[in-house]
């Protein structure tokens, strides 16, 4: 697998994904809807998916000595470790947060310790329809992707829909900074155990539809 | 031991059936995989290497099943789907620290002395290489981790005639020592008078001969006849056949030759043998 990795990063990355890492930043904007800022992501897994399909990179992948399924377990590891840094590279500014709203987020949830929770919650919701749905041709990435998107919109509705509307849920989840953490820590132990249960569900479910593409 | 094993190959697509597909291959050979465009070569070379997933039917190489141990037996088989494609942005240099990184076996020495015996420039980008030098380095990286199983789609394919030998009189070499083989699909039916062993022969996706070169022609005779000796009953023994204005010419099977003994025959070759086949329902 490192040397799969190895050759994702050298070959396959696309720069895009790297300079989105930077727009954690925007968690500095006042009152924003801040988990568009962890959206960018997916411009930069199209652009990768993308030239991957220019480059034939499926098919490289495939001619070398790895399972088939390595060939999707290198894609979904690496886009793994693009939304885990992507949540890193936020927690600094998160942490400024409250600095520049200093009574809460007007425009949407506060970037609080259970804000994160929603964001591992809202890619594992776009890993879960995103690979499954790529890898079933391997080919066909715009429509996985808008896909991906269109599930992730609806999650981060309901969410932001709920931890306004319901009351305990805005007190306890929709903190300010650190403040009612025990709520807050709940909810970011449920989005990191749902992420990895859920990509790991993907992994398999694109795994075994990759298995029947005829390359 | 065979090194080679296809039993029973089936897939099937909407327009298109490979049936049955089986042949086999033993160390120290060359096999000459043969058909005409869109005859399932390709498709059975990917459906062995499981890029293509058959329907049904098992692969053995090296006397191990392909599906259950595909990781190893990728280590020890060398394979090339046509020129190298991939990556056209990339210079051969980082395509191959990437690659030759996944084989245990690789040898920078063979590398570099295949680059060097096909005149490749590592700097060079993907893109910058001619159709013939894409094969040159396709052929290359399958046989720098030196495997014991080549598999070969079109290797001679848009080389000009002095590479094509070169490549040919390599293949000799390899096979050599006797613990390796090649199986390898060509349209260039002379490349396999020089150096097929064995040959294969694959027609709408299903195999008619698989045997060695000199029992594949021994098999048929090539007669040629004026147009009053074309009846009707020597149609029905003609494999294929074409008329032309003095008369006609046909593929008959061996032991049908000498039915036909008031005809002129003469011994066929590969490629006759092929377009007579092809011609096999045609008027």
């Amino acid at each position: 697998m490192k040397n799969l990795l190895y050759k994702e990063f050298k070959l396959a990355v696309h720069p895009s994904m790297v300079i989105f890492l930077f727009f954690g930043a925007f968690l500095l904007i006042p009152s924003w809807p801040y988990f568009i800022a962890f959206g960018y992501l997916f411009i930069g897994i199209m652009n990768m998916f993308i030239v991957g399909r220019a480059n034939q990179d499926v098919f490289f992948t495939a001619g070398l000595p790895v399972r088939k399924s390595d060939v999707v377990r290198a894609r979904v590891l690496v886009i793994v470790l693009f939304e885990l840094m992507q949540i890193a590279a936020a927690v600094p500014f998160a942490c400024l947060n409250p600095l520049i709203n200093p009574h809460g987020n007007m425009a949407g949830m506060n970037p609080n310790v259970a804000f994160f929770g929603f964001v591992f919650m809202m890619y594992a919701v776009f890993n879960f329809v995103f690979f499954p749905k790529y890898f079933k041709t391997a080919y066909k990435v715009g429509g996985a992707v808008v896909l991906g998107v269109l599930a992730v919109l609806v999650f981060l509705g309901a969410v932001e829909t709920a931890v306004h509307l319901v009351p305990w849920l805005n007190t306890n989840v929709n903190a300010v900074g650190a403040g009612r953490l025990p709520g807050q820590l709940l909810v970011l132990a449920a989005g990191i155990a749902v992420y990895a249960l859920v990509t790991r569900l993907a992994f398999k479910r694109a795994a075994a539809r990759f298995d029947k593409v005829d390359l | 031991m065979e090194i080679l094993s296809v039993r029973n190959l089936c897939k099937k697509y909407e327009k298109f059936e490979l049936r049955n597909v089986s042949f086999s291959l033993e160390p120290g050979y060359i096999m000459g995989f043969i058909g005409k465009n869109g005859a399932g070569k390709t498709t059975t070379l990917k459906s062995m290497l499981n890029l293509v997933r058959p329907d049904a039917g098992t692969v053995a190489m090296c006397g191990e099943e392909f599906r259950a141990n595909e990781l190893e037996l990728k280590q020890r088989i060398g394979f090339m789907l046509g020129g190298v494609t991939f990556y056209p942005k990339q210079r051969l240099r980082v395509v191959t620290k990437v690659i030759r990184r996944f084989y245990d076996e690789w040898d920078d020495a063979v590398y570099e002395g295949y680059l060097r015996r096909f005149d490749l420039d590592p700097d060079k980008k993907v893109e910058e290489l001619s159709a013939g030098m894409r094969v040159k380095y396709a052929l290359t990286l399958a046989l720098s981790y030196r495997p014991k199983l080549l598999l070969l789609d079109e290797p001679t394919s848009g080389l000009d005639p002095v590479s094509r030998d070169d490549v040919l009189e390599l293949f000799q070499e390899i096979i050599e020592d006797g613990e390796r083989s090649i199986l390898f699909s060509t349209q260039i039916t002379s490349d396999l008078e020089k150096c097929a062993d064995y040959v294969t022969y694959i027609k709408n996706g299903e195999i008619v001969a698989s045997s060695e070169k000199d029992d594949f022609t021994g098999a048929y005779r090539i007669v040629k006849g004026t147009g009053d000796q074309f009846t009707d009953e020597l149609k029905q023994r003609l494999i294929g056949y074409k008329k032309n204005a003095f008369g006609f010419s046909g593929l008959v099977t061996a032991e049908d030759a000498p039915r036909v003994d008031h005809l002129e025959t003469s011994p066929a070759d590969i490629e006759s043998i092929m377009i007579y086949f092809e011609k096999e329902h045609r008027e």
